[in-house]
Formats: structure tokens, sequence, C-alpha cells
């Protein structure tokens, strides 16, 4: 098994300084290769620490029974370094969000460039799985997002992916300038995984997601059938547009959850508060619309009037 | 969704978490009899100063003429004016809505029970919805000076016309990128009618010069669009020049280092003139001049001196249709 780190793509800063874009690759043999993306916004850590795990294990699979990787992984854990260096989702100076740059233009301006650069080296991937971690205000349980057009590739892979649930959404215009489009628009199959919260990192969730990761790598002959992997221990569930509830706040205050993330729920079930940091009164009691799962919840506790609470899948009794 | 103006002009009343309530105000000038034939918005981006100052100040204006202050001129039809959407972030100075970092001209057409600033833009749009013509102004980014300008998504000839009354030097056709489908004009233009958008200066600073220029732009557009009568201009009107969506050339700097420029825009360049040097961040020797590789307008050049390889140095508009371009226009920021 080879081991190497590279910059595949760097540009020129005005001072000295160059900014640089590095991946690891393993290799094992000629196989297909499977790709990790994370850190396309500077405020989202969850992925690069999904990125250190798979080294790891690929690191000590190189020890115990090297022969078992039959294609390559690679791991692009930064693509936006200068807003992760800097604490910034979007990509600095240009305030742009990179995610809304791709395909991108070799030949463009800077996060165009940085886009091509992504898109050129994982095109012909069997597989490109690009993690995000929600934001600063909102926890997610791990999930992969489909657009419907692309379900039909898409969803069997994501069933092997040890998560908790599968979202189908309605195709949308203006999602056409992100990374995962761009792929599968090419043809090179990308699964969108949102997972925890930003700027923070969930060692549970990252452990459930290399699971399926290394499933996934299994199932795609990246990785030897003979290999023993864990057993997967999820079976997601299946959202769409039809079964989703979003709850924005009545008004603003304090938000406080009095339920945990990822709990059952029933119609009517008191959620969570919003409070006045002035005066001892709630404001706002945040009940549940139906009975479901509870897969989005707010993590900061600040709110104003419309700021999304909470998401509740709707599931049957 | 109806209008609210029933004795106030507030399009939208809301709780903060620990100041004050605010609200988004509008001035809604003329006989409410009717719908407004002119709606004038700014400062969707709360760091564009140039709009919003401009239209402060022709607000205050209109209101004269409508209390019958201003001798000789009349108002002759309904106008709103919003000064600024995103009123917290003009005053933190953010581009964006402060709180969540989202940019308002991204949430069209908005949702009255989603989050915040989609609440925002449902409540601009429901009430520009029925004026007759629309205009959105902005400017470019902080780094980026941009000529005034209107910019129009695949018009209508309507559109076309009611563009050149505003008399600013430069009207300029673009394609609708997936991004420009979250924008107010964009909404708009899915829901029939006439908008235009204005594009003048940089984002960060007012711009004296090209803030008169807009007042006296929007007052001749007012006065065609039988608004406004009895205002006499000084200054006469300049050229209108018109450009397509492929011919609008952007220069991208290939060095990084200091960007110095002495030009100014509105000026027409030949191929070969000078547009500025670029000298080595640290070392600080001459890396290289820039010249201009086509004849034009220039319509926009870079204020921001500190330059990466891949930036934006300055955009020329051409008289011919260019055949080989990069399309990185399409990522122009200001709107």
């Amino acid at each position: 098994m080879q081991r190497r780190r590279e910059t595949f793509f760097s540009l020129a800063l005005p001072y000295r300084e160059r900014l640089a874009l590095e991946r690891a690759v393993f290799t094992g043999g000629d196989g297909p290769r499977i790709a990790l993306v994370s850190g396309i916004h500077g405020d989202e850590l969850e992925g690069l620490f999904v990125c250190h795990r798979i080294a790891a294990r690929l690191e000590e699979l190189a020890e115990r029974q090297p022969g078992a990787l039959l294609g390559s992984v690679e791991l692009y854990p930064a693509l936006n370094p200068l807003g992760l260096d800097t604490l910034e989702r979007s990509v600095p100076i240009y305030d742009v969000d990179l995610n809304r740059a791709f395909p991108g233009h070799a030949e463009g301006l800077l996060p165009q460039r940085l886009a091509d650069a992504a898109m050129r080296s994982l095109d012909g991937a069997a597989l490109v799985i690009d993690i995000h971690a929600s934001n600063v205000y909102l926890r997610e349980i791990p999930q992969v997002r489909i657009a419907r057009g692309f379900q039909g590739r898409l969803v069997p892979l994501a069933r092997a992916m040890n998560l908790d649930l599968i979202w189908l959404h309605e195709a949308s215009t203006v999602l056409e300038h992100t990374i995962a489009h761009s792929l599968n628009a090419r043809g090179t199959p990308c699964l969108v995984v949102e997972m925890g919260v930003g700027m923070r990192v969930t060692p549970a969730f990252a452990e459930q997601v290399v699971m399926g990761i290394l499933h996934v790598a299994q199932r795609l002959g990246v990785l030897d059938t003979g290999l023993k992997l864990e057993e997967l221990t999820r079976t997601p569930l299946v959202a769409d547009d039809g079964n989703v509830h979003y709850l924005n706040a009545e008004t603003s205050g304090l938000f406080v959850p009095c339920v945990e993330h990822w709990s059952a729920v029933r119609s009517g079930e008191l959620l969570g508060r919003i409070v006045s940091p002035l005066a001892g009164e709630t404001l706002s009691e945040v009940l549940a619309p139906c009975d479901g799962m509870l897969f989005t919840l707010r993590e900061y506790p600040l709110v104003y009037e419309g700021s999304l609470l909470a998401r509740l899948m709707e599931v049957a009794r | 969704m109806s209008i609210p103006f029933a004795d106030e002009a507030v399009l939208l009343r809301m709780t903060a978490p620990t100041r004050e309530n605010f609200d988004l105000p509008v001035h809604d000038i003329g006989l409410r009899d009717a719908p407004p034939r002119v709606a004038l918005v700014a400062g969707l981006h709360g760091n564009e100063l140039n709009g919003v100052f401009v239209l402060a100040r022709l607000a205050s204006f209109l209101q004269q003429v409508a209390s019958g202050g201003r001798d000789g001129a009349e108002l002759l039809g309904r106008v709103l004016v919003i000064p600024a959407v995103n009123g917290l972030g003009l005053n933190v100075r953010s581009r964006g809505w402060p709180f969540d970092g989202t940019d308002v001209n991204r949430m069209f057409p908005g949702y009255d029970r989603g989050e915040t600033t989609q609440r925002i833009a449902a409540a601009v749009l429901a009430a520009t919805d029925a004026a007759h013509f629309r205009i959105d102004l902005h400017s470019s980014n902080v780094d980026f000076e941009e000529l005034p300008q209107v910019r129009l998504f695949e018009p209508t000839d309507v559109e076309r016309d009611a563009a050149r009354w505003l008399g600013l030097p430069a009207v300029i056709e673009r394609p609708i990128t997936p991004t420009l489908t979250t924008t107010l004009a964009h909404a708009w233009r899915t829901r029939g009618g006439r908008g235009l958008v204005i594009q003048a200066g940089h984002a960060g600073s007012l711009q004296p010069v090209h803030c008169e220029r807009l007042f006296r732009a929007l007052m001749d557009f007012l006065e065609r669009a039988g608004v406004l009568a009895g205002v006499r201009l000084a200054e006469p009107e300049e050229e209108v020049h018109s450009f397509g969506p492929r011919q609008s050339f952007p220069m991208i700097a290939e060095h990084a280092g200091w960007f110095v420029s002495r030009l100014e825009v509105g000026q027409w360049l030949q191929a070969g003139d000078l547009v500025g040097y670029v000298y080595d961040g640290f070392r600080g020797d001459l890396s290289a001049e820039i010249r201009s590789p086509v004849s034009g307008l220039l319509s926009g050049i870079r204020r921001q001196p500190l330059l990466c390889e891949g930036d934006l140095v300055a955009r020329i508009l051409v008289r011919d249709t260019l055949t080989a371009m990069p399309d990185t226009y399409l990522m122009g920021h200001g709107q």
C-alpha cells in the first residue's frame, strides 16, 4: 500500500504566501478510487475528523492486511483552507460560498479556480463523499441529502453508509453550483453527508460514518470483500419534502430545548421554550406538530423571529 | 399578501432577542389610490451605501414635491422608496444579515413563515410587486468600483427602453445564472412586470460623484415614467451605450502582489493601454504592467491594492461581441 501527501493546486497570495490545496492518497492497486471531501465551508470541522479516522484505519490496514486495499482512497479534508484557518464559512476576501462556485473555471476568479482544481482531481472517482457539518446554529443527525434527479444511482450507496437518515429533496436551481450537483451532473457520483454542528467535532458520529464509508468502499471494490468489517449499526429512515416539518421561532429570545436531539417525539409534546433574557417569562413554547423523529435541533440558543429551531420527520406511531 | 400601508409606512415589524423591536420602513409618496408607479429599493446589502444615501435623499426631495414645497414641481403618481432593506446590516456595516450572515438578496421570493431573512424578502416583494416599474440599486463589493450602470437579465424590450431613461453611461445585458434566481430582480421578473438593476461605485464608503449621477438618473427616470413633472435638471443627458452578454471582458490577475492604477471608471481604452502595475508584495519589484487586451469602456476597476492570483482587476465593455471569453464575469459579486 502506497501513501502520499501532496499539494494538488496552489496560487499566489499578495504577500509572500501561497494558498495550497492538499490531499492524502492511499493506493493499494488499480481498483476503483473513492474520495472524501470536507472543509468547503470553513466553519465545518466534522469532515476533517472523519478524514483523520479514515487515514488512521487505512494506516492500520497497511500494517495488518495491506493487500485488502484494491483501489485508492483520496482524502481532501480542507478545500477552503483559508476559511478553515481564519474561522470563516465562506472564502475569505471574496465572501463567496465556495459551494456555490462549482464547477468553477481554471482561468476564473479565485473561488472558481479552487472549484475547478477540485473538479479536475475528483473526476472519474467511483464515489465522492462530500461531508458537511451543518452550520454553527443547528445540530444534524448523520444523514445524506440527495436531489431527486440523482436518487436512482445514489440511494443504494447511501443505504450502505450507516446513516440515520436519507433526505430526498426536490432539485433547486441555486444548488446547481454545488460540488455535488456538478460531479453528479458529469457522471461522478457524489453523496452529500450532513452531520453534527459547525465548529465542533462529534467523535461518535464520525465513527458511525467511518464504518459506513468502509462498507461502501468494500461494496465498490476499493476494499477486498474478504476484509472483515464491523456490522452496520444503522438502517436509515427516508425523509422527503412531504414528511419533513420545519419549526421556526415564533418570536425572538433564547431557545432552550427540553428534549434530546434525535429523539422520538409525540404530537403536541413540548420540545423547548423561547425565553426572555430580560424577564422571567416564557415567550413561546415550541410544540411538536406531529409524531416523529427530531433530526435537526438548534444548538445556538439566541434566535430571531423566524430562526430555524428544529426539523422533524413525521413518523406514524 | 396585501400591502400593509394603512396608516404607517412599515412593511414588517419584528422582535429582536435583546434589543428593541425593529421594523422595515418604506416611504410611500403620492396618492395611495392606485398601485405604485415606481418602486425603488436599495440596501439589500448593508454595506452598499451609495444607493441607500441616494434613495434617502430622493425620498426627502419627493416628500417636498408632494407637499408643494418645490415650486413648479409636481408629483403625478405614487412612488415607493425603501432606502435600506437590511437596516441592521447597514447599522453594523455588514453586507449580509448580521445575525446569521445570510445574503438577503439570495432569499427571494422569500417566505412569510420561514427564516428571518425569508420573511424580510417576502415583505419587500409583496410591497413592490404591484409597482409598474421597479429598480433595485446596488454597489459592487468593497474591492471593486463599478461605473454607474444598468444591468438587465434577459430583458424585455420595455425594460431595454426603460433602462435608457436613466441616462447612465452603460446598459449591460447579462444571462441569468442559477445563483441569480434567488435575487429580488429575478423574483420581480418571474412575476411579470418591469424590473431594472443599477450598480454604482463600490461598497463600504460613499462616492459622491456616483451619487450625484444616480440622483439625476432617478429624477430623469421618474420624469420619463410620468411620475414627476416640472423639475429641470442642469446637466445634459449623456450618451448611453448598450452592451450584450458577450461584450463584457473581465481582466483577471495572473500575478499576486500590490495592484496600483490611476484609471477612473468611464474612460475609453485602446487595446494595449496601461491599466495598472503589479509590484511584488515582499520584494517590491515591478512584477507586471497590466495592459488592456481589448478596446472599450472601462466599466469597473479594482480599488483594493492587495491582489491574489485570480483576482478581478478591471472590466472592459467592448463594441464587438467576444468569441473566446472565460465566463468568469458570471461571478460578479456586488449584486
